[in-house]
């Protein structure tokens, strides 16, 4: 609309005027009725200088000014202004068209037709409008592209099935062709639906600094009128056996508004979990959060899936697949008590059935008097409580109950210290009078490592602090995995205002910063739950000492599970994450065939200390269970990291086996899993990106055009585009707007002059 | 012989029948109020919300329930003879073992006799229960129920002091009305209970004072053999040990006794701490 009106005024496009110059051709004729002009303007402001009448001193002012103004005018014209441009020369240059070859372009979001449709409709046949309109000026380079950019003869060449769009290596790939020819830029058209990890930048960089400007052509909507989107899943790559996962979902979504939907998680085929989400206002992330269980193990696909609605636009986003390692191990972890207690009986027998967790626990029954319970050989802990790193980092998470801070060497409280930041294990410690602050940790390694401010001790003659209470979850208790001790969220924390009270001998009042409250008591004074992370591992503070009255209390039925949930998903929690020496990662889940995939493992010695000079490889099964060793190198960059990269060929789940040995002896092993599958990111946020495609033009010195302004793009790019060129010199002494001026001038002094009633 | 003798011995065996059996039950009254007395005021101190400890920590003169770990709990049942056969040895022996204990075991254990009636809903916060004389023991069905959830929950029964086939065929038959789904087993020597903190390699029989000090026989009745069984839960953890034909009570209330064998003492002692740590650990 405004560029219409420009140009009706200004007789050329507002883009002439940006790449153009104004400049001015005189002649002698000009200066000769310029000089006319000039003495005309004399004699108007002596005329009007004397002729008094019944006129004020204002408005002689403005009758000067006005005629003034029309006289200069007429000078300005006089001089000849002209735009001064250089033009592309018609069949001397070449312009490369690039177009989106990507699955997203067949999303029908423009009245019906597809994105693609316009492709066919603008370039399809010879007497396509806007293919012949670029022909008729520039030798044409057509490319199609989504993972990757070819060079094509016609559209027809184009499936439209490509299952990434990288942008950015389209450009370069074109540029790279046409490097060497006159180029007068480059064409593209696309949705900007980029999903390639490089930066942008990356490729623009060049072409801005060769001078070559990019024309973009945006397809599709912005918005889509009806649409649900699963726009982020949250998963855990591996998860113990058995857990129960807290996943979060966040659903974005058009035209439902208020709507109820289920969004179902299956199991490789079964149906985990069905739970009905309310779609928020239109645009608006919601985020839902779904529990289910990991029953099986191995390597499990999970589907996340919004059933779709009848009249959804894009129906491919309603669903996400996660690849999650379900792994069926025994993760040990040591209980050490200073002194009989029940809360090690109560807790020794809620996870004894898991088959998950190896529950070691050794108690003190008196001094130097030792007792072992769960343990997996006959020499583990003969000697009491580790006195070695080694013995002690072979644990997953130390429990500590009621035992004073003396008992152990500072070795042994460096050591656990250690344990967590520097193994990366857990600990968790118990409320007790030989605990906390009461135990005598105050100023201990031990007392850094925990996430809660130890009070002052007690006197041997103190009174010692006592306190029944109830305890209630905090908002971040409420929805966290280690407290959910129902199957839903409401019924957690109701559950939990309904238990019985516990007793409370540590005074613990604060947490640290960076510390998370997850349950206090029920007056909100007393911690009862907190975890800090810490080093590389994490610590917890559940200063409770008969966790067992949730088992025993008369108000517990003898069939409930409450107390055996609780203790499960916490020591569950504890373990998760908890390294081991050798930790294979791979960054994705999921890769395309010849994608190369790279792969990553960390290795540490028996204490945990990362190892430079270990024997690492990869060890790979393909879906045809053929075994492929890929030697593994250390990066130098960070200890203990080793890499390697490796193209599957084949689609399907890859098993990947990191193994590290050290003169031969094997430090561990770890194992991953990775899909090799096509993507189905292109139908993720497909919408129209404007912004992008505009910062690409706007960068190498191009333009924006919707599928409703492109018809100026064969202009602009003669007038912007570079190539060989001529200078073009266009007058503009005719535009319509000095017309105007010159009437609007004159109008107005007719008009000021009747309405002073002057002559 | 003359009529008036046959009055004058009347009168006088009446009279003596009357005066012991009036102090029977005046003895049993005056027992049931005393030792009633410190089991209902530990509950009522352990239900209060807030309770600041005394000025110096607890001890035998000081004696506090709260927050304590351990009570060597005395379960009351119905039946037995006249004056409650539960209460035997009540409260020497249970004070006595538990000095002993304080002594022998790093363990915060309530320094005074806790006796809770089987039907009572705070036995569940005792997970220890010892029960003796069970020859005679007859509960109600609420006894029964309130034993049986106490079990499955987690608790755990210690039973002593019963002699010969009668008085199991009793026990037994009560505590099948318990525990009906598990049966009855031998503890084996090579059990853990044997292990836990004493080696115990035999199973000794502990005689009642009158027999151990004067050396007459370690039986009673018709129970010459001392056994130790149990009833197992599903994980094959005991939920009840049951020393049959064995006094180990006896031996804790007179182990200060000069003149009582030491080698019955300290088995009773020794296989009493065993089962209390067992009890505290599986």
């Amino acid at each position: 609309m405004f560029e219409s009106l420009f140009e009706f005024f200004f007789k050329y496009r507002p883009i002439a005027f940006d790449e153009g110059a104004i400049a001015f051709r005189p002649t002698l004729a000009t200066y000769l009725a310029a000089l006319a002009v000039v003495a005309v303007g004399v004699v108007t402001y002596r005329t009007y200088r004397e002729v008094r009448a019944n006129s004020r001193p204002v408005d002689r002012l403005v009758l000067t000014g006005i005629r003034l103004t029309i006289l200069a005018l007429l000078v300005l014209c006089l001089f000849r202004p002209v735009l001064v441009l250089s033009q592309v020369v018609a069949q001397q240059n070449f312009l490369g068209v690039v177009i989106d070859d990507s699955r997203s372009m067949e999303i029908a979001d423009r009245d019906g037709e597809t994105r693609a449709d316009f492709v066919t409709q603008q370039f399809g046949g010879e007497e396509s409008p806007l293919l012949t309109a670029l022909a008729d000026r520039f030798a044409l380079r057509l490319f199609g592209f989504s993972s990757s950019t070819d060079r094509i003869e016609s559209v027809d060449e184009l499936v439209f099935d490509g299952t990434q769009t990288h942008l950015g290596q389209a450009l370069a790939r074109a540029h790279q062709e046409l490097d060497g020819v006159p180029l007068s830029g480059l064409v593209v058209i696309s949705d900007g639906a980029d999903n390639a990890e490089e930066p942008l930048a990356d490729a623009l960089l060049p072409l801005e600094a060769a001078g070559v400007p990019v024309f973009t052509v945006g397809l599709g909507r912005e918005e889509y009128s009806r649409d649900i989107q699963l726009s982020r899943v949250d998963t855990p790559r591996s998860v113990l056996k058995g857990a129960a996962l807290v996943v979060d979902v966040v659903v974005t979504q058009n035209g439902y508004r208020g709507e109820t939907v289920s969004l179902q998680v299956e199991d490789e085929g079964r149906i985990v979990a069905d739970q009905d989400v309310t779609l928020p206002d239109d645009g608006e992330p919601t985020t839902v959060r779904v529990r289910f269980t990991a029953a099986d193990a191995g390597p499990r696909l999970f589907s996340f899936r919004v059933t779709p609605r009848p009249d959804e636009m894009v129906t491919q986003n309603n669903e996400r697949n996660v690849l999650i390692l379900v792994e069926d191990t025994r993760e040990k972890i040591l209980y050490f008590e200073g002194e009989p207690r029940w809360e090690l009986k109560f807790v020794g027998r809620a996870v004894a059935d898991d088959q998950n967790l190896q529950l070691a626990m050794l108690q003190r029954t008196a001094e130097n008097k030792f007792m072992r319970i769960g343990v997996e050989d006959a020499e583990d802990l003969v000697g009491g409580f580790p006195r070695t790193r080694e013995e002690l980092f072979q644990y997953r998470a130390i429990i500590l109950g009621s035992i004073e801070a003396n008992f152990f060497t500072p070795d042994q409280l460096r050591m656990i210290a250690d344990f967590v930041s520097e193994r990366g294990g857990s600990l968790l410690m118990l409320g007790g009078q030989r605990a906390y602050a009461e135990g005598g940790y105050a100023g201990t390694p031990v007392a850094d490592v925990l996430p809660v401010v130890l009070g002052e001790p007690t006197g041997e003659d103190d009174a010692g602090f006592f306190l029944e209470t109830d305890v209630r979850p905090t908002r971040a208790g409420a929805t966290h995995p280690a407290t959910q001790i129902a199957d839903t969220e409401e019924a957690s924390g109701a559950r939990w205002l309904e238990l019985p009270p516990i007793t409370l001998v540590n005074e613990i009042r604060d947490v640290k910063p960076g510390a998370t409250t997850l349950l206090t008591s029920g007056d909100e004074s007393l911690i009862v739950l907190a975890f800090q992370r810490y080093g590389a591992g994490k610590a917890l503070a559940f200063p409770v000492q008969d966790s067992w009255i949730w088992q025993m209390h008369a108000d517990i039925p003898v069939d409930d599970q409450t107390h055996e949930t609780l203790w499960r998903r916490l020591l569950r929690w504890l373990v998760d994450g908890v390294p081991d020496q050798v930790v294979a990662d791979l960054p994705k889940d999921r890769v395309e065939l010849d994608e190369s995939l790279a792969l990553r493992a960390e290795v540490d010695d028996a204490n945990y200390e990362e190892i430079n000079n270990s024997q690492v490889s990869a060890w790979i099964t393909d879906p045809d269970e053929e075994l492929i060793e890929v030697p593994m190198d250390w990066t130098a960059d960070r200890d203990g990291e080793y890499v390697a990269s490796f193209a599957p060929r084949k689609e399907g789940l890859y098993e990947v086996r990191m193994e590290a040995t050290s003169d031969g002896d094997l430090l561990g092993s770890d194992t991953a899993y990775i899909r090799v599958a096509p993507s189905d990111s292109e139908y993720y946020d497909s919408t129209l990106r404007t912004p992008l495609l505009e910062r690409v033009a706007e960068e190498t010195g191009g333009r924006f055009y919707t599928t409703d302004t492109v018809d100026s793009l064969v202009d602009d790019i003669q007038t912007v585009g570079g190539g060989v060129t001529v200078i073009e010199e266009r007058d503009l002494w005719d535009m319509p707007i000095f017309l105007l001026l010159f009437l609007l001038l004159m109008l107005g002094e007719w008009g000021y002059r009747r309405s002073r009633g002057l002559a | 012989m003359r009529p008036r003798f046959f009055v004058r011995v009347g009168v006088i065996v009446t009279t003596i029948a009357g005066v012991s059996l009036g102090g029977l039950w005046a003895a049993e009254r005056i027992a049931r109020a005393s030792i009633a007395g410190p089991g209902v005021a530990n509950l009522a101190a352990q239900a209060q919300p807030i309770f600041r400890r005394a000025d110096v920590r607890p001890s035998i003169k000081n004696p506090s329930a709260n927050a304590r770990e351990f009570f060597f709990t005395r379960a009351i049942y119905n039946g037995g003879r006249r004056w409650g056969s539960w209460a035997t040895d009540f409260p020497k022996a249970d004070r006595q073992f538990l000095t002993i204990l304080d002594r022998l075991v790093d363990m915060d254990a309530y320094e005074l006799e806790n006796a809770v009636q089987l039907d009572d809903p705070n036995i569940r916060r005792f997970p220890f229960l010892y029960a003796l004389e069970v020859g005679n023991m007859y509960m109600t069905e609420s006894e029964v129920k309130g034993l049986r959830e106490y079990l499955l929950a987690g608790g755990f029964l210690m039973i002593d002091d019963f002699w010969g086939q009668w008085e199991w065929d009793n026990f037994e038959a009560e505590i099948k009305r318990v525990l009906p789904e598990y049966p009855i087993i031998e503890v084996p020597l090579d059990h853990p209970i044997f292990n836990t903190v004493y080696n115990i390699e035999e199973i000794v029989q502990v005689p009642n004072i009158g027999n151990a000090q004067r050396g007459g026989p370690t039986w009673e009745r018709d129970g010459r053999v001392p056994y130790v069984r149990g009833v197992f839960d599903e994980n094959g953890r005991l939920m009840v040990i049951i020393n049959w034909n064995t006094d180990i009570g006896d031996a804790w209330e007179w182990a200060e006794n000069p003149y009582y064998p030491l080698r019955y003492s300290t088995y009773a002692i020794e296989i009493t701490v065993n089962i209390i740590v067992y009890a505290m650990s599986h």
